[in-house]
């Protein structure tokens, strides 16, 4: 016998079968503008290609951002890579204090 | 080994995406259960004793190559030898890897050894094996890397830094998405404490030499599906040997050294007399039929198939630029136009079992299909 006798998930069901819900209620005529820092400008976003409105929401989840200082964390505010890079960062001290965006040049799948 | 043709299961596009596989079809489709193939057990056997072999093969060129300081045919640059280095002597924790093998006419050639970024490991754990539930329970299938992965989780545990395991990918990117959580969730299921961050979101503070997640939570071992060639051309590169952490990365960076097709000559000059091994170098005219492949490259990107000095078949890419080896040309065996490649996983130390692609050339590339299996 080669195989596993049983097979459990945990998390991974979840979270990707969420990925591919249909891309229902969005169309082009949805308008829709975001930022992730109240420091920022607002920039519309667009549905398909990187913007939020695409079936994948998972990718583009709001995420909190900040840092420790002195043993307490303090939140920053919250960061999306679906968005515009001027929506993410306004004048928010935090946020300067760390570089981001050093990975993830290489290229777009690694599917190998 | 057979392969037979079968009816897909009338929703197999619902029963796939309730497992969380989500890029079963993208412009062509990827998985293809209108074909299975049929192994016997004695040939399963004989691929799990070729797989354990080349495994160990495998530690041993990696060895020759530190001792002989070979980088260069690797195209690795000088400022990370030490951290190859550290990381093979000091025993980082790696999991798993991906030998792709040609079988035919009862003869196992290792083609290459993803053993860095290798991907269709949800396919291969767990899309195959609820295919198999649902097409015939009682059958067998070379397939425990589920419980592998979890048991091999397990056992680092005891290994990595204390606390949080990150893993990390490309965001834009369904298919790595999905082999990362199925890893997290594997290791969710052996206890440790994971979180997930997309490489593009990294951020590294100059001042304590950190790398940090969105949350400021320091990373100190960190899982990625990126590989090592890429991450020492970023920008950031640099900073992991200045990571006062020192975090551990997995795969580790000793893992380069095999992902790499430069390790093809060294084998075969290591062990000629292997029966797994084809003849391979890094010089042109040493072979009459043979494949030249850059030594990076990636879905079959760049490869020439040549026949007595006439091409057969040459696919296009961007690799190259770092230089290219030779191998004996093993042509896939041929299933009406079919041409089946079986990657053989190993986790930990041990094969673990088997996904196979299937494509309509002989060159496995990015339209290539995953075609379940079992052992009769």
């Amino acid at each position: 016998m080669k195989k596993s006798k049983c097979i459990e998930l945990v998390l991974i069901t979840a979270v990707l079968a969420s990925c591919n819900q249909p891309k229902k209620d969005w169309d082009d005529n949805n308008k829709v503008h975001l930022r992730s820092d109240t420091t920022a400008p607002y920039t519309r976003v667009h549905h398909g290609g990187l913007g939020v409105g695409t079936a994948l929401l998972w990718y583009y989840a709001f995420r909190p951002y900040g840092n420790y200082n002195n043993g307490n964390y303090q939140r920053a505010g919250f960061y999306s890579g679906g968005i515009s890079p001027m929506s993410n960062v306004g004048s928010n001290g935090f946020k300067g204090a760390v570089t981001r965006g050093g990975f993830g040049r290489g290229g777009y799948s690694v599917s190998s | 080994m057979k392969r037979i043709t079968i009816t897909p299961r009338n929703n197999w596009q619902s029963a796939v995406e309730k497992l969380g596989f989500g890029f079963h079809t993208t412009n062509v489709p990827y998985w293809d259960e209108t074909v299975y193939y049929e192994m016997e057990m004695s040939e399963v056997l004989f691929i799990e004793k070729a797989t354990a072999e080349l495994w160990d093969l495998s530690l041993g060129a990696v060895q020759h190559v530190m001792d002989n300081n070979l980088y260069q045919k690797f195209g690795i640059p000088d400022w990370f030898i030490p951290l190859i280095e550290k990381s093979w002597i000091e025993d980082h924790p790696a999991i798993y890897g991906r030998f792709d093998l040609c079988y035919k006419n009862g003869e196992v050639k290792m083609l290459e050894f993803n053993a860095d970024t290798p991907t269709s490991l949800y396919e291969a754990g767990i899309v195959q094996w609820f295919w198999l539930q649902d097409f015939d329970k009682n059958k067998d299938q070379f397939n425990s890397i589920h419980e592998k992965l979890i048991a091999y989780w397990k056992y680092l545990k005891n290994y990595l830094t204390t606390g949080t395991l990150h893993f990390t990918c490309l965001k834009e990117t369904l298919e790595d998405l999905t082999n990362v959580e199925y890893m997290r969730d594997c290791a969710i299921q052996a206890g440790l404490e994971t979180k997930l961050v997309f490489i593009d979101d990294l951020g590294w503070d100059s001042d304590s030499k950190q790398f940090l997640d969105l949350e400021g939570q320091p990373v100190k071992n960190i899982f990625k599906l990126y590989p090592w060639e890429w991450l020492l051309t970023d920008e950031f590169g640099k900073h992991i040997i200045e990571d006062s952490n020192r975090a551990f990365w997995i795969e580790p960076a000793w893992k380069m050294i095999l992902s790499n097709k430069a390790i093809l000559p060294i084998l075969w000059e290591l062990y000629p007399d292997c029966a797994y091994l084809l003849p391979a170098y890094f010089e042109e005219g040493k072979l009459t039929n043979y494949v030249k492949k850059p030594i990076l490259s990636r879905e079959g990107a760049n490869i020439n198939l040549v026949m007595k000095n006439i091409s057969l078949q040459k696919t296009e890419g961007s690799y190259g630029a770092e230089g290219f080896i030779y191998q004996d040309m093993f042509t896939l065996p041929n299933f009406s136009d079919h041409y089946p490649v079986i990657g053989s996983w190993i986790i930990g130390q041990e094969p673990a079992g088997m996904g196979i692609r299937e494509a309509d050339t002989l060159v496995t590339d990015n339209q290539s299909r995953f075609v379940p299996h079992l052992i009769n």
